[in-house]
């Protein structure tokens, strides 16, 4: 089943004008044989439509700082916000230091109408000394909610006070829930913030090992990252940083000196890709370690940039060997997954990177798209210089870098690095719609209702999501699959992954329930026949 | 790390949620509802997050969307805006509006907004229900009370007498509603029930799916709630200008009986006394079996429950139903603890503590790290699941009850209430202790009495031997 531009059209026709002139926007057929589509994305979400995109505390708390392990995160702000992000995303972290290990935690100014009234920045104050006091962390980031910037806390200055009372890095992000679009505001103030004060002020001048590099927008839901390092380390590279998955603070200060960034989620994180290119010479390679094509598309990328014979035996010696060892496992699972069609509407990646996986399953991705990118994470990052900023994205402040002067070093000529992008996506992204079949459907911003009439028009056998449209898909007959926490499983990336993953979905294509929705009473007598009274 | 340190300036794992959050809820429970949070949108998808999780349902909450511009020009157009895409989407018959920190903090005066708004319309008042509900105005608790006193206040209106009875609950599961219902059904009452989200949030599955799902109290019901011939409101704990039954008993006169929660003996017997009176039918003995029958649960199980000591935490008036089923089974609490700043919980309890042998701590606006301070000497916690934390740090088995379920599935059908409910979760209680002893009572026995007297744990001190294990003989 197919749906063309004019389906789309009648079924945007359920919205007052003015809303369908701006969805209809942001849906699309994928065509390639026009020389470009655009959709638009990163615009402000329509008030009352069910939207499944968060807030910029939610992108900047939630997703990238949160997952730094031996900081604590204090949220300032009353209790909710604080309270709605306390371990929802199953971003894993093991400790060295056990002590060092926050993320069971919650910390928040539960501010009350009092604050609201007379400010709330003593309160923040003091809870930054008790924090230091009773848990002496690495460092202590600051997370502002909506009413903060509201009634003018300037968690700024309580920061460099704290710094200066207790010698540790206090870093405030002012994040509030209004500024931005959606998520994506927040991961570029928090881009933003680590950059400039962590990055760079660890005592490494160069890389303590070869083949040092940094993981970026990993954030190993499920482990997915530890499945990663087990794959790079056995390679032989030395993982200097993740952002921000089971990362932490020690180690994201000698980010600088790594000699290639891998970016697995663009839209997150490619802020600080592009700035550590710029002030430390640092090229980034786009990676996609979902999915076992992708996984080692993404390995001969890695060897080919850094160009050692030993590095590239080994590469393919791994690869070899794992691929061995699942392909026989995911054969089994592809003669239950064969010939099924998906929708993959994910965050600002996933709705990308799990197209290469339902493939190899033999499942067609037949809708695909984002909760909160930009047209880039769609149209691949030519489109960049057209994108003209509007009023919401005037309102995140820019960070400008230039050459660190001590430790900028050119890890590539430029005459190389040029060569490389011909064969290699180096300090570039194709975007999602580059590897969509024609007519299949892309959307941005998918909403409640154009999710159920997508699904009565296309009838997906799998809708993979996250859980605020989760039940409404299953209430609907059809199997979800959250990529966001994984429904409790994982890890989906790399090798294992892809393994833990195919098994995830047979199950959910195999589980009998789906057959017993209509009673044998609507059917058929339970006796043949009919009885005859008396 | 010392944990036992409560930081006085602020809150670390806590123990309630915001206003907003509660709010939702009861309009989840009216017929043919939306709701929609003014605010950013971040509040209302992190709630429908945490709500969808807890009941394995969709929870489609709509957000106008404010942005940087809402707050500096105010959030008016969007407010508006959002109400006619909620319209003309869903076509519900009432639309619950709440409003946010954000929303409060720029003085946004829902009230005014939408009244003018269903003028401009030309709409029934009864559309739009404003609620004031501030994040940082109280917990999530205080929401939910917020939201049932408005709805009734704005849509209730004098209504000539009917043989109707009001029951208006707290926040408790779907299947509790379901089991009230069926004990209602039992005295042969005519009732409405406020807020019934018993199948909007436990919906079966069937074909075809509908968006907006079918139950709920009507409109029309709620509207005529003033002239119903009693009020039963589960609301022991509420203050009185969040209680709706003292509403509606102020205003129209309604016979209000202001009941604790039915769960434990005593409890629910209240409930059945209130109903023989008001319906003059007795209870029929079906019911009373059940009630012989938690009876005979509670002999056969007294000598475990005994030995257990109880931290009860959640909402204020789940736990003090809670600290009856407790009191009544010897389970006694060491600690006794709500996210909500004032509650009359210590007043409510203290004078039922006489035969408790040691003392219970009282904590307002509670958060984990406080009550795992004076849970030290605990063997088993009651409550939702952030109190797994007290698992995790000191080993106090949990027994998941109340509002959020989100590490387990089935949050949305624990039954806890009448007679039956309440011998399932006493059941849960006695179980849940039994595992932790049958966890390693022979390495208790052994060192308690094989090694010798030297060896002897001293019982006269908390945390000797296992948990569970104190009093035992
Ligand atoms: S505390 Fe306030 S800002 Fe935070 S989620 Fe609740 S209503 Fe929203
Ligand atoms: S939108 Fe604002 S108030 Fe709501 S969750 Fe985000 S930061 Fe908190």
């Amino acid at each position: 089943m197919a749906l063309d531009e004019k389906d789309l059209d009648a079924m945007l026709n359920a919205y007052p004008a003015k809303v369908k002139k701006n969805r209809k926007k942001h849906i699309l057929v994928h065509d390639s044989s026009q020389a470009r589509q655009e959709i638009e994305a990163n615009t402000r979400t329509i008030p009352g439509i069910i939207t499944n995109r968060g807030c910029a505390y939610a992108g900047c708390k939630g997703v990238v700082l949160g997952p730094l392990k031996d900081m604590v995160h204090i949220v300032h702000g009353p209790i909710g916000c604080a309270y709605y992000a306390w371990g929802t995303r199953r971003n894993k972290a093991k400790a060295e230091d056990s002590k060092q290990n926050y993320l069971n935690y919650c910390f928040s100014t539960d501010m009350q109408e009092s604050d609201i009234v007379f400010g709330g920045e003593k309160k923040l104050a003091k809870m930054i000394d008790d924090v230091v006091a009773t848990f002496h962390p690495n460092a202590i980031t600051i997370s502002a909610t909506c009413p903060v910037g509201l009634i003018g806390d300037d968690i700024g200055a309580v920061a460099k006070a704290a710094e200066q009372r207790h010698g540790i890095q206090v870093l405030g992000f002012n994040c509030e829930g209004y500024k931005g679009v959606s998520q994506s505001a927040g991961h570029h103030i928090a881009n933003n913030g680590l950059m400039d004060k962590v990055i760079g002020s660890g005592e490494l001048t160069e890389a303590p090992e070869k083949f040092a590099i940094n993981l970026l927008g990993e954030y190993n839901i499920g482990g997915d990252g530890w499945e990663i390092e087990r794959i790079l380390q056995e390679i032989g590279y030395h993982v200097i940083a993740v952002m921000t998955g089971d990362g932490s603070y020690a180690a994201l200060k000698n980010a600088h000196v790594a000699e290639l960034n891998l970016v697995q989620c663009h839209r997150s994180i490619n802020y600080i890709a592009e700035m550590l290119e710029t002030k430390y010479g640092t090229p980034w390679l786009k990676v996609n370690f979902i999915g076992i094509q992708g996984t080692i598309d993404s390995l001969r990328n890695m060897a080919i940039y850094f160009d050692d014979p030993a590095l590239t035996q080994k590469t393919e010696a791994v690869i070899a060997r794992e691929v061995a060892r699942i392909e026989p496992i995911m054969e089994q699972y592809k003669r239950l997954c064969e010939g099924k069609t998906a929708f993959c509407f994910v965050g600002g990646s996933r709705g990308h990177h799990y197209q290469g996986l339902f493939a190899e399953l033999g499942v067609k991705t037949v809708l695909a798209g984002y909760e909160f990118a930009h047209r880039d994470d769609y149209e691949g990052r030519d489109v960049i210089p057209e994108i003209k900023p509007d009023a919401d994205s005037k309102n995140i402040p820019n960070l400008t870098v230039t050459p660190d002067e001590k430790l900028f070093k050119l890890k590539i000529s430029p005459e190389r690095a040029a060569k490389l992008k011909q064969t290699i996506p180096l300090s570039n992204y194709q975007g999602l719609m580059a590897e969509m079949t024609d007519g299949s459907i892309v959307v941005d911003d998918l909403n409640h209702f154009e999710t159920e009439a997508l699904i009565k028009a296309l009838k997906p056998d799998i809708f993979a999501s996250g859980i605020k449209d989760k039940y409404v898909v299953q209430k609907m007959g059809i199997p979800a699959k959250q990529l966001h926490s994984y429904d409790y499983s994982g890890p989906y990336a790399g090798f294992n992954g892809a393994v833990n993953f195919a098994a995830d979905v047979s199950m959910a294509f195999t589980t009998p329930t789906w057959n017993y929705t209509t009673p044998p009473w609507k059917n058929q007598p339970l006796l043949a026949g009919t009885i005859e009274s008396n | 790390m010392d944990t036992n340190v409560h930081f006085r300036s602020a809150t670390e794992n806590p123990c309630k949620m915001c206003m907003p959050m509660g709010a939702i809820l009861p309009f989840k429970g009216l017929e043919n509802s939306m709701v929609l949070i003014h605010g950013s949108q971040g509040c209302s998808t992190y709630m429908r997050r945490h709500m969808a999780e807890h009941f394995n349902e969709p929870i489609d909450v709509a957000s106008s969307s404010l942005n940087e511009n809402g707050t500096i020009y105010g959030g008016e157009k969007n407010l508006k805006q959002g109400l006619d895409n909620l319209m003309q989407v869903y076509a519900p018959e009432v639309i619950g509006v709440l409003t946010t920190c954000l929303a409060e903090t720029i003085g946004e005066d829902i009230d005014r907004i939408t009244s003018q708004y269903l003028q401009e319309r030309g709409l029934l008042k009864s559309l739009i229900v404003p609620v004031s509900t501030p994040g940082y105005g109280g917990s999530h608790a205080e929401g939910y009370w917020q939201a049932v006193k408005t709805i009734v206040s704005h849509l209730a209106t004098a209504t000539p007498k009917h043989s109707k009875l009001n029951v208006i609950i707290p926040d408790i599961s779907p299947a509790d509603i379901r089991e009230i219902k069926r004990i209602l059904a039992m005295m042969q009452l005519d009732y409405t029930l406020l807020p019934d989200y018993s199948t909007t949030l436990d919906r079966p599955l069937v074909k075809p799916y509908r968006k907006v799902p079918d139950g709920g109290t009507k409109i029309e019901d709620i509207m005529a709630m003033p002239g119903a011939r009693a009020t039963v409101q589960f609301g022991l704990t509420l203050e009185q200008n969040l209680s709706p039954g003292h509403y509606l008993a102020k205003e129209f006169g309604v016979p209000l009986y202001n009941l604790p929660i039915p769960i434990g003996v005593q409890n629910t017997d209240l409930f059945l006394q209130a109903l023989q009176e008001i319906s003059g039918v007795a209870v029929p003995a079906a019911l009373q079996d059940e009630r012989g029958r938690l009876l005979d649960a509670m002999v056969d199980s007294h000598k475990y429950n005994f030995q257990g000591r109880s931290v009860i935490f959640g909402e204020a008036e789940l736990v003090y139903a809670v600290c009856q089923l407790c009191l009544e089974n010897g389970v006694y609490p060491v600690t006794v603890a709500t996210g909500s700043k004032n509650s009359p919980l210590a007043q409510l309890l203290q004078p039922k503590l006489t035969d408790v042998d040691h003392p219970v701590e009282f904590i307002h606006n509670a958060d984990f790290v406080a009550i795992l301070a004076h849970s030290m000497d605990a063997n088993i916690a009651i409550g939702p699941s952030d109190g797994r934390y007290l698992t995790e740090k000191q080993g106090i088995p949990l027994v998941r009850l109340g509002f959020p379920i989100h590490d387990r599935v089935g949050g949305q059908r624990i039954l806890s209430v009448g007679y039956a409910g309440s011998m399932m979760l006493l059941d849960q209680i006695t179980n849940t202790l039994l595992a932790e002893k049958q966890r390693g009572y022979r390495q208790t026995m052994y060192d308690t009495f094989y090694r010798g007297a030297d060896r002897l744990p001293d019982a006269t001190l908390p945390n000797s031997g296992l948990r569970g294990e104190r009093h035992e003989l």
